[in-house]
């Protein structure tokens, strides 16, 4: 079979099906590997001291102490850091770029509390956590900042002094006329200010990450949670000083990333160096403390002097906003935010007009990192939010307002205000059936029927995009001497000695059903049986299978990981039926793979298994004529490479990415009026992500993403106190919802085929935070216009502020 | 994940476990361990040895006595405190936390710690619990009010160990009704509020009545019971529920000090209309 | 102070070192290489380390090493059938695709075992009361409620 059959349905056996995951056996019967899993002989443990402090000088760092725990194995200062390491590689440019970020502290400055300080190691976890504790460094509190608007005033203390300001990048993006459409348009609705909480995914799995040196051949191979491997590759070469090419990263079972986990070089960094230092393997096992602390928030950004004009009939014409987006003290991703959320400039709706002036900027707190929905869920969540709050104000009806300025189904493909083009979609059909699940109609008679009870019910819409694919010549927005551009994937299948299909992809799988999705499309095209394609575990840089922007972020998979697989197997195809068209005498278009055989098309009893395929390349190439024996090694690598080109720097105009998956959520949300309590009643979702690979991982997906957004709007909240602590370190505080804190949900989707990706699937999983967005709404529709909700966090103190008016004052209709 | 260095002792008897907690400087007891070891992990207290009693058999179990007292063993865990059917103790105790931690967690542990957010202490307070306390000295018997002396204090000294509680039978005519704001749908506490009604002829004749999860639960509210006093049992008795305005809370990481408080009132009138409820039905 | 302890675990007796302060958690991980039981948090939240002990459903971060000392133990690794299939309930799990990652699952499939083993009525509110001490971040919790209440053979 070819690829182009296997994009039709009729000639598939298991893509598109809902096939059982090969992952699940071995997690079932707790035979997995994750990190903190593996034996490894004559390991060392290590323990990172970090700063109580938000920001402080360093005055003394007194070890002595912990070099007489027993089973103490040494340490490694900041002094040594500073020596042995270059600072990792910063994207964006001047005066930004003049940060410097190394795996402990540096500069003799703590710049966030809980920042890494001295790394210490021991032969066993008790030796280290003893020796950490007994290591006594002496600070001087520094000013501090915490609140991104109070950062970039003229007299904030500076997180990194030597930049001249807490401002890590500041762009103005302009499209369209928004002055124009605000002189002239019918209606402008001004907003003071918006924010958007800190969360993060918090993945269950904290980081656990073991290094070994190989002085014998100078290699470090790490093993752990790396998203993205070549990249973590590179920027340990950069960090270490050491070629990449001795350098290997792997991973096998993964506990969760959500795009957190994309920065695990950082600690990496410090157990390489007290590995090779100490000659023996070195694991830090991260705590859910620290996970809290470092492991990544999501990010926090204000939305200010917000302005949407719309026309008399419901028409918006555009926004334009200025935003500060919080990246806490390290751009360590950032700032590649401030442009990733271009994206989706116009969001679901046919916007023509967006002015938004960006800016990343430093405060003393954790570093933030891509998390779920990473950065467009941000902006989507701000339009979203600005199309309720101007259909509440202007008396639009909801569903009615969003219908009308969706981007249309004959529109598609659909180019937006920045020249990013949206693949497909139907998200008109998407709402009512969303609109079904939650019976519509019935909520807003119970709507009616509750009032005066003491309870009030609100019904929220959410709809929001999943970009996926990225093309990474976006990052040249933030810095055009960036060298990056378009995105790749790699995928190896090979035919073994016994005839046995092996793939193996460039990406990283964190629950996401990889192997699963691999072996449907790979056992589709060679007419094999599901069960008999092996699909590797895990990643691993040593194999062919990357590319550098290998591995699992930014909801690609479907599409960059199955491309390469299919290109790869297309090549295998190819060598079997030269092998098979000599072996069986045809010309090798007559051949056809089924059943486990190449055989001549229509003429079935020419066939060979494809175990002899194998046999005669692996162990007869003498039977073959040389020039198939030269060709032929069944063993096929691909990459799959989107089409992209360049963006236009000019005018930040270009397609940002390949494929936009679609998610329109409804929910109906009971709220008491004395206590601001939320309940939800109902919850559905209608998730469009192209021709599917596997249903029930797509919906599996879909309630995963839902439930980090339902969890973040009501219970999730990364909050730094007045003295820069994190108040919610740990699962006590950070309250990650339980079974019991959700409904069922309703699940429906809808099926619009890419037309720019390989088998018309578009990347999905990161979800796009349309939870937050669909609360909030659900919220405001409770409060009717009395409070409005500015706010993507909303525990029950500010729902009930909310009802008493909160922020109401914040919203003018201007006209 | 690691706990700082300590020394493991298991006595076999409470009195060996008063022993060992007298003599050894910094040792403190071990019941369930459901907060203790997370705050040994946390690196919030570094006792220098664990006294184990949670399998001393007289600590463990809840017996009836002959005037009907219930008698908890310190160290009996919630689960086995929910299996007693019927009392308000196992109704609590059969909801709390999750299912692993009512197998480990015990209603002494639970009473020694008094958190703040904790669901006992209100709850024993209205229900005149009293509790047994053995020290190198002896064995001494306080009320609740004496029992419990602020956040994460109570009348527990170096050294001694809580035994039993034992909750004196209710009479007939009492009803108790509790209720508690909670962040998610059943999780750590905002505001509580216990009430206990003495109910004769339709009218009140003793109220007592207990905020918890404010400043210094749990907090006896002396004005709202002199007012419940001697009321006829109506739904209006809810009102002096806003007698509770002024009290004392914190702030923390899920509310302010101010909504705590709101709420503590909030709770307490729904648990006032919940016992009238239950008393004239 | 560290001393040798025994424990039956998964039916067969072990004996190991455990410091005073070792947790339960490592020492099934650490002495005995299990890989049931997980760490997830640090504050006994996750559920992660769910285990049997003496056949009372515990977190084993909330329990020390030597308080298992003599004791059973049993962990994700005894669930499945004798041939090493999986057993109704992960069958179950696996059919309705209740785990992602498969981080939590270990744990999840204790507190569901011992929930469908206590005669307890199985509807949606009361296994969802029953999963609240053990955290998932992948799968949203409506797949593995699907998957419990199917393996008591309700229809979800």
């Amino acid at each position: 079979m070819t690829t182009e059959q296997i994009a039709r349905t009729a000639t598939r056996r298991f893509t598109g099906k809902p096939m059982p995951r090969k992952e699940d056996d071995r997690l079932l019967k707790a035979q997995g590997e994750f990190g903190d899993d593996t034996p490894v002989a004559h390991l060392g443990y290590l323990a990172f001291v970090r700063s109580p402090y938000a920001h402080a000088r360093i005055t003394a760092i007194d070890v002595s102490a912990a070099e007489r725990v027993d089973g103490y194995l040494g340490c490694l200062l900041p002094e040594e850091v500073e020596t042995l390491t270059d600072p990792y590689m910063e994207l964006q440019g001047p005066p930004g770029d003049a940060e410097v970020d190394r795996c402990l502290a540096s500069g003799g400055t703590v710049r966030f509390s809980g920042e890494p300080v001295v790394a210490v190691a021991g032969d066993s976890r008790e030796a280290a956590r003893d020796a950490a504790a007994a290591v006594v460094v002496e600070y001087e509190p520094l000013p501090h900042v915490v609140d991104a608007r109070e950062a970039v005033r003229e007299d904030a203390p500076l997180v990194h002094p030597q930049i001249g300001s807490n401002i890590a990048f500041d762009t103005l993006y302009d499209w369209g006329d928004i002055e124009f459409a605000l002189e002239k348009a019918d209606h402008v609705v001004e907003v003071d200010e918006l924010h958007f909480h800190r969360f993060s995914s918090t993945p269950l799995e904290c980081s656990a990450i073991t290094v070994e040196y190989d002085a014998g051949v100078d290699t470090f191979t790490f093993t752990g949670g790396f998203a993205t491997p070549q990249l973590a590759t590179f920027n340990l070469a950069v960090a270490l000083r050491h070629p990449a090419n001795k350098l290997r990263v792997l991973s096998k079972d993964f506990g969760g990333s959500f795009g957190v986990k994309l920065n695990t070089h950082i600690p990496a960094t410090a157990a390489a160096l007290l590995s090779r230092k100490l000659g023996r393997p070195v694991r830090w096992t991260e705590t859910r403390s620290e996970q809290h602390l470092m492991g990544g928030h999501g990010n926090e950004r204000w939305f200010r002097n917000v302005k949407m004009a719309l026309q008399a009939d419901g028409t918006v014409l555009g926004l334009t906003y200025d935003a500060l987006d919080d990246v806490g003290a390290y751009t360590r991703y950032e700032p590649l935010g401030g442009v990733i959320w271009t994206q989706v400039a116009n969001a679901c709706y046919q916007l023509k007009h967006l002015k938004v002036r960006y800016r990343s900027v430093y405060t003393n707190k954790g570093p933030v990192h891509p998390n779920r929905g990473y950065s467009r869920m941000q902006h989507l969540w701000l339009v979203e939010r600005m199309m309720d709050i101007a259909a509440h104000r202007l008396g639009f009806d909801p569903v009615e307002f969003r219908l009308h300025n969706y981007v249309q189904p004959d529109q598609y493909p659909y180019t937006t205000v920045n020249g990013c083009v949206y693949d497909s979609g139907d998200l008109p059909l998407s709402l009512r059936k969303a609109l079904d699940l939650i019976d519509y109609p019935g909520a807003r008679r119970l709507q009616k029927e509750v009032a005066g009870t003491g309870k009030r019910i609100g019904i929220g819409i959410g709809s929001t995009l999943d970009s996926g694919t990225n093309n990474f010549g976006q990052a040249r927005l933030v810095n055009a001497h960036l060298p990056f551009g378009g995105n790749t994937e790699g995928g190896l299948v090979k035919l073994g000695a016994d005839g046995s299909v092996y793939a193996t992809t460039g990406g990283v799988a964190f629950g996401q059903g990889h192997e699963t999705t691999v072996a449907q499309v790979v056992a589709d095209m060679l007419g094999v049986g599901y069960d008999d394609v092996h699909v590797q575990r895990g990643s691993d840089s040593a194999l062919s299978a990357q590319t550098g922007f290998s591995g699992s972020y930014a909801s690609q998979f479907a599409v960059t990981g199955i491309g390469a697989i299919l290109n790869a197997t297309k090549r295998l195809i190819r060598e079997i039926s030269l092998v098979a068209a000599a072996t069986l005498g045809c010309t090798p278009e007559e051949i056809e793979l089924a059943d486990g055989t190449a055989r001549v098309a229509g003429d079935p009893g020419r066939a060979l298994p494809l175990a002899a395929v194998a046999g005669i390349v692996h162990f007869s190439p003498a039977d073959l004529p040389a020039d198939v024996a030269e060709e032929v090694g069944l063993v096929a690598r691909s990459v799959y490479r989107a089409p992209f080109e360049l963006p236009d720097l000019e005018r930040k105009y270009g397609n940002l990415t390949l494929t936009y998956a679609t998610q329109i959520h409804a929910c109906v949300v009971e709220i008491d009026e004395e206590t601001g309590h939320t309940k939800l009643l109902r919850y559905a979702m209608v998730d469009d992500c192209g021709t599917p690979i596997n249903p029930m991982v797509i919906e599996g997906q879909v309630h995963g993403a839902t439930v980090h957004g339902i969890s973040a709007a009501l219970f999730e909240h990364f909050a730094y106190d007045g003295d820069g602590q994190l108040a919610a370190g740990n699962f006590y505080d950070y309250h990650a919802a339980t079974a019991l804190d959700l409904p069922s949900f309703a699940y429906g989707n809808v099926v619009s085929p890419s037309p720019f990706t390989p088998i018309g699937a578009k990347g999905m999983g990161e979800g796009g935070g349309a939870p937050l967005h669909a609360l909030s709404a659900a919220i405001q529709d409770a409060l009717g216009d009395h409070g409005m909700v500015l706010e993507s966090f909303n525990p029950p103190e500010r729902v009930l502020a909310l009802l008493r008016g909160l922020d109401a004052e914040k919203v003018k209709v201007l006209r | 994940m690691i706990l700082p260095p300590l020394q493991y002792l298991r006595p076999a008897s409470p009195a060996e476990a008063v022993t060992m907690l007298s003599e050894v400087d910094g040792s403190v007891v071990l019941a369930g361990g459901q907060t203790l070891l997370n705050m040994l992990k946390l690196d919030l207290a570094q006792p220098s040895a664990l006294v184990d009693v949670h399998r001393i058999d007289g600590l463990r179990g809840v017996r009836t006595a002959d005037d009907g007292t219930l008698v908890v063993g310190a160290a009996t865990t919630y689960a086995s405190l929910a299996a007693v059917r019927g009392h308000p103790v196992a109704d609590m105790a059969a909801g709390l936390v999750d299912r692993q931690v009512r197998n480990r967690g015990t209603i002494g542990g639970n009473c020694c710690l008094n958190d703040p957010t904790n669901n006992f202490p209100p709850l024993l307070s209205a229900l005149g619990a009293r509790f047994r306390i053995l020290g190198a000295a002896g064995e001494r018997v306080l009320p609740a009010d004496e029992f419990f002396l602020g956040t994460l204090a109570t009348a527990v000294r170096p050294g001694e160990l809580l035994t039993a509680i034992e909750i004196p039978p209710l009479p007939s005519n009492a009803v108790v009704a509790h209720e508690h704001l909670q962040v998610g749908a059943d999780s750590w506490a905002l505001a509580r509020a216990v009430v206990r009604l003495d109910v004769t002829g339709g009218v009140v004749v003793d109220a007592r009545v207990f905020l918890g999860a404010v400043y210094g639960s749990p907090l006896r509210l002396p004005e709202v019971e002199r007012h419940l006093a001697g009321a006829a049992v109506t739904p209006s008795l809810a009102d002096v529920a806003g007698l509770a305005r002024d009290v004392d809370a914190a702030d923390d990481v899920h509310c302010s000090a101010a909504y705590r408080r709101e709420m503590a009132e909030v709770q307490l009138r729904r648990a006032l209309l919940a016992a009238v409820q239950r008393s004239t039905r | 102070m560290t001393r040798d302890i025994t424990v039956t675990v998964d039916g067969k007796p072990e004996t190991a070192a455990a410091q005073d302060r070792t947790l339960l958690v490592h020492w099934l991980r650490d002495a005995l290489d299990k890989r049931g039981p997980k760490i997830g948090c640090d504050t006994g939240n996750c559920g992660a380390c769910t285990v049997r002990w003496d056949g009372t459903l515990v977190k084993s971060c909330m329990v020390l090493a030597v308080q298992a000392d003599g004791g059973t133990v049993e962990t994700a690794a005894s669930l499945s059938e004798e041939d090493g299939s999986l057993n109704p309930l992960q069958q179950s799990f696996k059919d309705h695709h209740a785990l992602q990652c498969g981080y939590c699952t270990s744990g999840m499939l204790m507190t569901a075992t011992d929930f469908l083993g206590s005669g307890e009525e199985v509807t949606e509110e009361t296994t969802r009361r029953a999963l609240k001490g053990n955290i998932c971040r992948c799968t949203g919790y409506h797949n593995i409620v699907c998957a419990v209440r199917a393996a008591a053979g309700e229809r979800p």
